[in-house]
């Protein structure tokens, strides 16, 4: 049977009543063409199908181990961490739509949000103590994975990620610190970026390149704001991608060989 | 593998795949090549020939505006002007530690936040400073003022004679 | 729409001429990592994984949402180039940096970092031997345990030291 041959489910009624059959099977035809399974899989075949089948659950396997699914194996915190950056990608463009990454108006606009945008504060609040949040669940989930043993092969490579990951974390959230352009913000910015013009021989151009200028500024803030929201977003978007896909590639989540415990 | 020599057929092979191979470092090289290049070009992009923020060079008055034996602060300019006698200087007064804005005072200099002191000279008493604080080039503007160039450091105790 | 799924599957799946669902996803000329020796106990992904996923991001969202209810993002005066504030603190995760950049700003801010960061990026190719994958404080793993533990403490320490205990010109101050 060759691919054209191969009859879509819709095809059934294809062509039957004119008009007002087009019109009644257009539901299910839309919904087959979307989904290849049913709204609640029931038997086995179908819900591994399920999985397999939908580009957002096909990042599992059909099976999961159950010592996989034990909260005290994991604590939770890789995908806390991944809800986390969700959350912030979200309530960050929602806060884009507000801020103005200049420092005539960066200030006035953290103000605005407090007082004339609806849900502002609750927007900005939310976006904070995520990011915070973030940088911390992000470590608590490095510790969890050390003091598992779960970094050994063949998962080397994979921590190895997760640290890049770690480090973009950090970025991000220090980025971020600049943007209100309030005296935390800038002077925060002014003595971490001060260190980085510690590093030996490239210290003094590493700062001035982050920088655009030899002193924390309007370039700056232009330069944090576009790493901020565009740059490390995307690296680390791309960067969690590649985590999850190793964590199937080297088999699911580390576990012993035998079933001692 | 020892029997190419022996194998006709195998030695072909081996020869068409150490072509292969060349054809492969050679277009690695290129691609490596083309990579440094955008890398370089990149870092070339990001680093600004000219900069906005405040410039290097700030004329910061006439002479006859100081008086002898006095220094004054100009916060916005971050650098503090002596006057002793007819000599002028400009001292800097970013803490060589992480960048605040020291406070000058009779007996030196003090940074508000890592604690870091200096003396008159701006030569570092105590606190997490590693260097003492730059002494900048002054000159004398044509139009008759004082012009500190930042971008200058000279040694420390380095005056400008000016007939006031 | 059940009747359209009650048909045979290679009528629903029409993904090449033996309509199966599945197609090679990779071929391994070793031992195959992801295929098991011995027979594991494991469930359907669907439901009892994706249940679990979708309760713990509702408890995130919850949580977080809460938080922001309550609890205002700090926002001070304008950013002024000229008035330092006393004591000027980085973002709290890097004041761990700031402790030790107080101490020698070269080793305190590039050289212990760097070294950390290098021996976090190397820890699995530094620690080779197999055993206690998966286990929590496996007993053959106590000394890499510790190192890791003491680092991370140590780090721990100094971050709230430069959180709580410093004051006006970075001097040591008590909280309370
Ligand atoms: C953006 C940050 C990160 C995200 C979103 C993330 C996400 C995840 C998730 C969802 C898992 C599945 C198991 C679990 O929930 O614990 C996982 C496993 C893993 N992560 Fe991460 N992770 C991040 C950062 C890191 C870091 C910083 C490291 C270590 C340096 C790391 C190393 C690993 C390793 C080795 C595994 C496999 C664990 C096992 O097999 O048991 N990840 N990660
Ligand atoms: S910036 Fe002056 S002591 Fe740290």
């Amino acid at each position: 049977m060759s691919v054209d041959k191969v009859k879509l489910p819709a095809d059934a009624d294809a062509g039957k009543g004119g008009l007002i059959g087009t019109l009644k099977a257009m539901p299910k035809r839309v919904y087959h063409s979307v989904f290849r399974f049913r709204p609640l899989p029931k038997t086995h075949m179908e819900r591994s199908q399920a999985v397999a089948a939908n580009f957002f659950l096909h990042i599992h396997s059909a099976k999961t181990t159950e010592r996989a699914l034990k909260f005290r194996t994991t604590l939770g915190l890789g995908l806390i961490s991944l809800y986390l950056f969700i959350i912030l990608v979200v309530s960050g463009v929602f806060l884009m739509f507000y801020y103005v990454p200049s420092p005539d108006a960066a200030y006035d606009r953290m103000l605005d949000l407090r007082g004339a945008v609806f849900f502002g504060t609750f927007l900005r609040n939310l976006h904070r103590w995520s990011a915070h949040a973030m940088v911390a669940v992000v470590f608590a989930h490095m510790v969890r994975v050390f003091l598992t043993g779960a970094h050994k092969a063949p998962r080397e490579f994979n921590w190895v990620v997760g640290t890049a990951l770690a480090l973009m974390t950090l970025l991000l959230s220090f980025t971020g610190y600049l943007l209100p352009w309030d005296q935390l913000a800038y002077w925060a910015i002014v003595v971490g970026t001060a260190i980085a013009g510690y590093a030996p021989v490239i210290g003094e151009d590493l700062r001035f390149i982050l920088l655009g200028d030899y002193t924390v500024g309007g370039e700056a803030l232009l330069r944090f704001y576009v790493l901020h929201v565009v740059v490390l977003p995307t690296v680390l978007t791309l960067g969690i991608g590649l985590h999850f896909w190793r964590i199937r590639k080297d088999g699911g989540l580390a576990r012993p060989d035998t079933d001692e415990e | 593998m020892g029997d190419h020599e022996l194998n006709p057929e195998r030695a072909k092979k081996t020869e068409e795949r150490s072509r292969r191979n060349f054809i492969a470092i050679i277009t690695a090289v290129v691609f490596g090549v083309t990579a440094a290049a955008m890398g370089l070009f990149n870092l070339i992009f990001m680093r600004p020939r000219v900069t906005y923020g405040s410039p290097a060079k700030v004329r910061v008055g006439r002479p006859d505006s100081y008086s002898p034996g006095s220094q004054l602060e100009l916060p916005e300019n971050r650098i503090v002007v002596r006057r002793q006698g007819d000599k002028f200087a400009a001292i800097s007064t970013v803490c060589t530690h992480l960048g605040c804005t020291v406070n000058a005072s009779d007996i030196g200099f003090a940074c508000p936040c890592h604690g870091s002191v200096y003396d008159v000279r701006g030569d570092v008493m105590g606190g997490p400073a590693p260097k003492s604080l730059s002494w900048f080039r002054v000159s004398l503007a044509p139009n008759g003022e004082l012009e500190v160039d930042k971008n200058q450091v000279v040694d420390p105790d380095t005056y400008l004679e000016v007939k006031v | 729409m059940s009747d359209e799924f009650d048909r045979p599957e290679h009528d629903r799946f029409p993904s090449g001429s033996s309509g199966k669902t599945y197609g090679l996803m990779c071929t391994v000329d070793a031992d195959a990592p992801a295929v098991e020796a011995k027979p594991e106990k494991s469930v359907q992904s669907w439901p009892a994984a994706f249940i679990r996923e979708l309760l713990l991001f509702i408890v995130v969202v919850l949580v977080l949402s809460l938080i922001a209810l309550y609890f205002d993002a700090p926002l001070e005066e304008p950013a002024n180039a000229l008035h330092p504030p006393n004591p000027a603190k980085a973002p709290w995760y890097f004041l761990g940096l700031q402790e030790m950049v107080g101490y020698d700003a070269f080793w305190g801010g590039i050289g212990i970092p760097g070294i950390l960061a290098g021996l976090a990026m190397l820890a699995p190719y530094l620690e080779r031997k197999k055993g206690g994958e998966g286990v929590w404080f496996h007993s053959s793993r106590i000394l890499p345990n510790l190192i890791f533990i003491t680092l991370f403490v140590t780090l721990g320490v100094l971050t709230v030291i430069g959180t709580l205990f410093r004051g006006q010109n970075w001097a040591f101050i008590v909280p309370w």
